[in-house]
């Protein structure tokens, strides 16, 4: 699913259709335009309020896709690619303001599932989207380097506190804890004072050798058969181990 | 984050609150942790075990703003990251305005989306996780401690 140059309008058409749906066409039909949702917007305020930031102009762009869905060419795919990537991180804040509660972040999303439709996806997306089917986490560590972190953090953890452990694999622990993929990659202490935690509170706790990595930027690509691969990794390894809860990274 | 809350109620955590007590503490609420995932109580929770003076970014909890670092953001990169770093300017003055020394926050967009504004916007600030912050406030048993070698 690499970037690849030029628009299939064919490919194009059959993702809007496949995405049409009742609470979608609802929602991008019944918008007032109202402008209540403007400066709600962390991107329209920092920009001293550019019209083109306000949350209803930008989701309008996805109605234009399913209106307009046999006249969209490469240079609108363009503009809306940077529009749904790069000017929402579909936090959710202009819904709460909303009249009518429309989900400006389900829309974005949609629209990034129609860029994901012509393999245009931003470039260190894809990579971590590849990462998660052959690694089973976003940053390519591999099975061996994980668990040689995990044994690492419990040794320098033992220094401190000499009866404190990283269980790995443990079935039927009360809590699997599952931790970002940056933490091992960028912030292994993360996983160690987590481990501290779990010790003094004298909680009976696993880690696993695999579903270990809690992000999923699959969804955020709009990737969403990636995505629900990605989140099957962490509910296979809760029901592998027999775990009763599972824990994110705080 | 639940959990953390949960032991700390239960008294299976003790912290020790006077570590933090010179440090004016902040709290950035990631979209999906709170407004989206409904554990922004659990964070206040914590920190009144944490943090003398507490000051709220405003506004908060369910209405915070975003970052900027979220949505996949912070590994999209490249030409992205501009317009990441321009969007967080309400983050930043947000956060400024607290008076805060130390800004905390339980996920890793938000924490490198902070830290990068602390630098772009000279905000002066400590960025931390709950986590780090236990690992200096957290108070150990004295028979669970690596014991010296000369008192052996």
């Amino acid at each position: 699913m690499a970037e690849k140059a030029g628009f299939d309008p064919q490919v194009f058409k059959k993702a809007v259709e496949e995405k049409t749906n009742a609470r979608l066409k609802m929602w991008l039909e019944i918008c007032a335009h109202c402008g209540l949702c403007a400066d709600t917007c962390h991107f329209y305020l920092a920009a001293d309020g550019d019209p083109k930031l306000i949350p209803a102009v930008k989701g309008k762009k996805v109605l234009e896709a399913f209106k307009k869905k046999d006249k969209i060419d490469e240079k609108w795919m363009e503009d809306f690619y940077w529009t749904v990537y790069g000017e929402c991180t579909m936090c959710r804040r202009c819904t709460m303001f909303c009249p009518f509660g429309i989900d400006i972040a389900t829309i974005t999303s949609t629209g990034r599932g129609l860029c994901v439709s012509q393999g245009k996806v931003p470039k260190n997306l894809v990579k971590t989207i590849e990462s998660y089917y052959e690694h089973g986490n976003q940053m390519e560590i591999t099975e061996e380097d994980w668990v040689d972190t995990l044994q690492w953090m419990e040794e320098e953890l033992q220094e401190e506190l000499p009866g404190a452990t990283i269980p790995i694999d443990k079935k039927g622990a009360n809590v699997l804890y599952t931790v970002n993929a940056r933490e091992p990659k960028f912030y292994p202490m993360d996983i160690s004072q987590a481990a501290m935690v779990f010790y003094l509170a004298g909680e009976d706790w696993t880690m696993s050798t695999k579903g270990w990595d809690d992000t999923n930027l699959a969804m955020f690509a709009g990737d969403l058969k990636a995505a629900g691969y990605v989140s099957q990794l962490v509910r296979d390894a809760a029901e592998e181990l027999e775990v009763k809860r599972v824990a994110i990274t705080e | 984050m639940t959990l953390f809350a949960e032991y700390l109620r239960e008294g299976r955590l003790k912290l020790d609150k006077s570590v933090f007590a010179d440090e004016r503490c902040t709290y950035q609420d990631p979209c999906n942790v709170s407004r989206n995932g409904g554990c922004g109580r659990d964070a206040r929770e914590i920190i009144k075990y944490l943090c003398e003076d507490f000051k709220e970014m405003e506004p908060h909890g369910d209405y915070n703003f975003c970052c900027g670092g979220g949505g996949g953001a912070i590994p999209m990169a490249g030409a992205f990251r501009e317009r990441r770093i321009r969007s967080g300017k309400v983050k930043a003055e947000q956060i400024r305005a607290t008076g805060a020394s130390i800004c905390i926050t339980p996920c890793h967009n938000c924490y490198d989306q902070i830290r990068d504004l602390n630098k772009e916007y000279e905000l002066g600030i400590k960025v931390l996780s709950f986590k780090e912050m236990f690992e200096e406030a957290l108070i150990v048993p004295e028979e669970l401690k690596a014991k010296d070698e000369d008192e052996e």
